[in-house]
Formats: structure tokens, C-alpha cells, sequence
């Protein structure tokens, strides 16, 4: 190859949502790093940060696709921002990367999915939660289309099982006045609460549940937890430490996660960033993106989209996440389900495992349950 | 919405030239699990499938089986023109919903969803229309019945008909059916109560 491929990477690293995209930033730079040293001159990043503002994803993704010619973005975070920058992608038909955990019902051509989708966290989350806290959950969310159908989705779930929702409440991002939530929260005393908030609402609303538990043991972690289907370790410093210690979230991947992938994985990240920084699931799926994403522009010799498509679709690939695949029809990752306990050094232990889900982003196969072999990894 | 709408399983044909509209239909429709036909000749009357997606650009009269308004199956219409003649054509075939061309594959699966609740409303709607019909059509049964209890138990109209609902619902019957077995004299005259 003569010149270097371009590829983009599109993410806000300020905003309500600034640490996830901080740390899906700096899992993508690292990937690039790699990239780079094994292959000098091969790929160039084009990085554009869109500061947190919708019309920045678009002049980015515009300015990526036509200015610098790339036809593969990685990024956004948010599912508006995706749904904003697809019809840029399709026009030019490039391939977006998507590495975000997300509320599915979408499998676009033009979209590499590497992030999961509800029946691999929301579906095994619930498998696990109800029968161990009770068919009685109170549901909060973001108030945009991630909490709304989570949270429409967990309803349909509990309803499924003969439990009942006691209560639904919805936050701004940025909305830090969590009071009368916990307030309703105290008053119904629900078997656990999902919480499907985002950013500052999302920490504010840990730091007073913790209040609430002080006050009231019926609302300390072991009876009554609260669980998020995408709070990872470099949200959990601004929550504070030992502030969440006990509740749950769920992850493809957790930095406790003992597997030879990750502990190679730790060595290499420890060389960059310290062997205090604790890595996320945002962070290993931007990197996964990324590596694959570029990987296979060299190995193909092309970054055409749908030679890229082809080469990657329905082969076994190596990831931080053990060895996926993507499915060559929802162009999807499959993704092991993990769901982990916070602890007082702001990280999780692992209570629940399950080894690489098949994403199914319409949910079509839900009604045809298929056994899953359960393995506890502690 | 209760349920996640799910098509596993469901049987779709699209009325449409094979081309780039039909493979990307034909993708995004397996990828909701459901059985894909394609072709461009009239459906057959028999054996029909559980949705029907019809080009409303080509299409013509005689390829759906079925008279105006008399759709027995969610429709969707194919739309690439904005000829208001052609926009006419596929609201005679029934369709409920419509994919504008070039398909945009994020328009399937919420179409879709909407082409099968409007199609159910529509058949809700033609069965209680036509219950009301039924009952429009029997009222001056009902009519004649309570003169005949006005006239046996000498009460006013008002008291009549509610003597004669009174008796339906004990029977567990429509107000039509047990005024005409009234008036046909296989049921005994309702007591006055």
C-alpha cells in the first residue's frame, strides 16, 4: 500500500457522557498505537472530537468521509448521535463502527455492531436478577430512546414472569436532582432497581441510593441492589469511592476478568497508561473496533467497506472478549455476558458468566428460548 | 405496545422485479426471521401469505387477488413515485404503511409493525361494523317486542325495554335474538319485575 488509510475516530471527550468517551478515546488511540508500530504508515487516524454537540457529529462525519477521504468511522456514543451520522455513512457508503452497548432494534448494512444489544445484558441480566431479588423492580432511565425501550423492554420482561413494575421514572442526562426518585423509591420498596440513567444523573442517583441504605437497611446492596446494563470502571471514580460498592452492572467486559486475552491485554495497557488505571468495557470495545477495523484494511488490502465486510463476517476472531465472530447477517459481535459486583477499589467483581451470546437485535429467537449453559467465574 | 412485535416464522411475498429493492428487502425480512418470497406475477388466491409488499409503481389491477377495501392480509406498498394515481392504486390494494424507494433497510422492521396493527384495526373495525349492522337491521324486532309487553303487562315504553333487557341478560342473549323469540312465541312472555 503507497499512502495511508485513513480511518476516523469520532468522540466527544467532554459533555454528561465526557468519561465514556475519554476512555473509548483513549482505547482507540491505543489500539492505533499498536496498529502503527506493527505496521508504520499503513492506517492514519483522523480524530475529531464533536465536544458533546449533535451538529459536531455531523460536520465530523462529514468532514471525515469527504475532506479526508476515510470510509470507516469508529465512534459516537449515544444512539441519536449513531442515527445522525448513518445517513452520512450510507451516502458515502462507508462503514460505521459502533462499540456502545445499545437498546437494538437496528441492523444497518453500514454499521459494524460491536457493542451488545438486549439479549446479550438486558435478556441474562433479568434471567439472573428476578429469581434471586424478586419480580418487583422499580425502572429509571434517561429520558431518550436508550432508557425509554430499556426500560419498555424490562416491563415486557417482568410482566413475562408475573412481576410487576413498581415504578418508572426518567432524567435529563445532566439532571442531578434525584430526590424525589429516591423518595418514590423508599415509599414502593422494590425487590432491586434498573437503572438505565446516564452520565451525571446516573452518579448522582448511586451516591443518594447510598444515602437511602444508611438510612434504611432495606435499601442497602444485598437487599436491594441497583443494576445498569452500562456503568463501567472509568465512570465509577466520579460516583466516588466505595459509593456503589455492592450493586451490579453489566459488561462484555470487566478489567477483573481473569482469561490469558486479558491478562496480555493488562500487560500491554499497563506500558501506556499505568498499572493503576482500571480498563472498561467502553475502553476494550473501542480497541476492539479499532484493532479489527484496521487489521483487516491490511490484511484486505483495501479499506472498501464491503471487502472489509466480507473478510471479517462469520470467521473466528481473537478479542480482548475471547474468540467472536460477526454475524454476516445483523453485522453484529457475539458477546459474553458478564455481570460484576462494584467493590471498594472501584471495580468489579464478577458473580455471573456467560460465554460469547449471538446478538439478535430484533429479538426474533426470544420466544424459542434456546438453553444457555450457565458458568460461574468468580 | 404490550409485546415486542416479532415475525419469526410469518410468510412474506414481495410483488416486485427482482432487483437491489428485493435483495435488500429479502435481507433485512430474514434477518427478522421471516420466509421470504419473491416474484412478479399475480399472488395466487390460494395459499396466501402472512403479509403481502407490492410494487406501487408497477403494480397493476389484477395482481392481488383481491377486490378494493377487501384486503384479507397486511399490505405494504413499494413507493418510489409521488403520482398521486399511483398513491391512489396502493391504498386500493389495502396497503396500510409504505417503504419509499430507494429502501432505506431502517424502514422495514417499523413498517412492518405498523402494516400489521393498522391491518388489524381495519378487520376489528369491519367486525364490529358489522355486528352494529346486524343489530340496526334486527331493531324493529326489538321494537315490536316491547309493544307486545307494553300491551301484556300495561307499563309505559321505558319500563317495557328494560324488562326486555332484563330477560336477555338472564339469558345470556342479544336483546335481538330473545325479542324474536318473543314475538315468535317460543319464549313465555317475561314477567313484569
Amino acid at each position: 500500500m503507497g499512502r495511508a488509510i485513513k480511518v476516523g475516530i469520532l468522540f466527544s471527550t467532554i459533555g454528561p457522557y465526557g468519561a465514556i468517551g475519554r476512555d473509548s478515546r483513549d482505547g482507540a488511540e491505543f489500539a492505533m498505537d499498536e496498529i502503527t508500530t506493527k505496521h508504520p504508515g499503513a492506517i492514519e487516524p483522523v480524530f475529531i472530537d464533536p465536544q458533546g454537540h449533535m451538529p459536531g457529529y455531523l460536520d465530523g462525519a462529514r468532514s471525515m468521509l469527504r475532506e479526508y477521504g476515510c470510509r470507516h468511522i469508529v465512534g459516537t456514543i449515544t444512539s441519536i448521535a449513531r442515527k445522525e451520522v448513518i445517513p452520512l455513512v450510507e451516502k458515502h457508503d462507508g462503514l460505521l463502527w459502533y462499540m456502545c452497548p445499545y437498546e437494538g432494534f437496528e441492523a444497518n448494512e453500514n454499521v459494524i455492531y460491536t457493542g451488545a444489544c438486549p439479549n446479550q445484558h438486558l435478556l441474562p441480566l433479568f434471567d439472573y436478577m428476578l429469581p434471586r431479588y424478586g419480580r418487583r423492580p422499580y425502572l429509571v432511565g434517561a429520558n431518550y430512546v436508550w432508557g425509554w425501550e430499556m426500560n419498555r423492554l424490562a416491563r415486557e420482561l417482568i410482566h413475562q414472569a408475573g412481576g410487576e413494575v413498581l415504578g418508572e421514572r426518567y432524567l435529563p442526562l445532566e439532571e442531578t436532582a434525584v430526590e424525589r426518585i429516591i423518595l418514590d423509591i423508599e415509599q414502593r420498596r422494590p425487590s432491586f432497581v434498573l437503572n438505565n440513567l446516564i452520565g451525571p444523573a446516573s452518579y448522582a442517583f448511586l451516591q443518594a441510593f447510598k444515602v437511602l441504605g444508611d438510612r434504611d437497611p432495606a435499601f442497602l446492596p444485598e437487599n436491594c441492589p441497583v443494576v445498569s446494563c452500562d456503568l463501567s470502571e472509568c465512570e465509577l471514580d466520579e460516583i466516588g469511592s466505595g459509593v456503589a460498592t455492592g450493586h451490579f452492572s453489566v459488561a462484555a467486559y470487566f478489567d477483573s476478568l481473569v482469561s490469558p486475552e486479558n491478562l496480555a491485554f493488562k500487560i500491554d495497557a499497563s506500558k501506556r497508561f499505568g498499572s493503576q488505571r482500571h480498563l472498561s468495557n467502553i475502553f476494550a470495545s473501542a480497541y476492539t473496533a479499532v484493532k479489527l477495523c484496521g487489521e483487516t484494511i491490511i490484511a484486505a488490502g483495501t479499506d472498501d467497506p464491503q471487502t472489509v465486510r466480507r473478510h471479517l463476517s462469520g470467521v473466528p476472531l481473537s478479542t480482548v472478549f475471547g474468540e467472536v465472530q460477526i454475524d454476516p447477517d445483523t453485522n453484529h459481535m457475539a458477546l459474553p455476558f458478564h455481570l460484576g459486583r462494584i467493590n471498594d477499589d472501584n471495580g468489579f467483581s464478577i458473580v455471573n458468566s456467560r460465554p460469547a451470546i449471538t446478538a439478535d437485535p430484533y429479538l426474533t429467537r426470544r420466544r424459542t428460548k434456546m438453553p444457555v449453559r450457565l458458568r460461574i467465574v468468580s | 405496545m404490550k409485546e415486542t412485535p416479532n415475525f419469526t416464522g410469518r410468510r412474506v411475498t414481495i410483488l416486485h422485479r427482482s432487483d437491489i429493492t428485493t435483495e435488500r428487502l429479502t435481507r433485512q425480512l430474514k434477518l427478522l426471521g421471516l420466509y421470504v418470497t419473491v416474484q412478479w406475477e399475480p399472488l395466487a388466491p390460494t395459499d396466501l401469505p402472512d403479509i403481502v409488499l407490492v410494487d406501487a409503481d408497477q403494480g397493476w389491477d389484477d395482481l392481488l387477488p383481491w377486490p378494493e377495501g377487501k384486503a384479507p392480509l397486511p399490505v405494504v406498498a413499494l413507493l418510489g413515485s409521488e403520482a398521486p394515481g399511483r398513491i391512489a392504486w396502493a391504498m386500493q390494494q389495502g396497503a396500510g404503511a409504505i417503504i419509499a424507494k430507494p429502501v432505506a433497510t431502517s424502514a422495514v422492521y417499523p413498517t412492518l409493525v405498523m402494516a400489521v396493527a393498522i391491518h388489524a384495526e381495519r378487520m376489528a373495525a369491519t367486525r364490529q361494523l358489522q355486528h352494529l349492522e346486524e343489530r340496526v337491521r334486527l331493531r324493529p324486532l326489538v321494537h315490536a317486542a316491547v309493544q307486545k309487553i307494553m300491551t301484556a303487562h300495561n307499563v309505559d315504553e321505558e319500563h317495557a325495554y328494560s324488562i326486555l333487557r332484563n330477560c336477555a341478560m338472564q339469558r345470556r342473549m342479544p336483546m335481538e335474538q330473545v325479542a324474536a323469540l318473543i314475538l315468535a312465541g317460543a319464549e313465555p312472555l317475561p314477567e313484569a319485575g
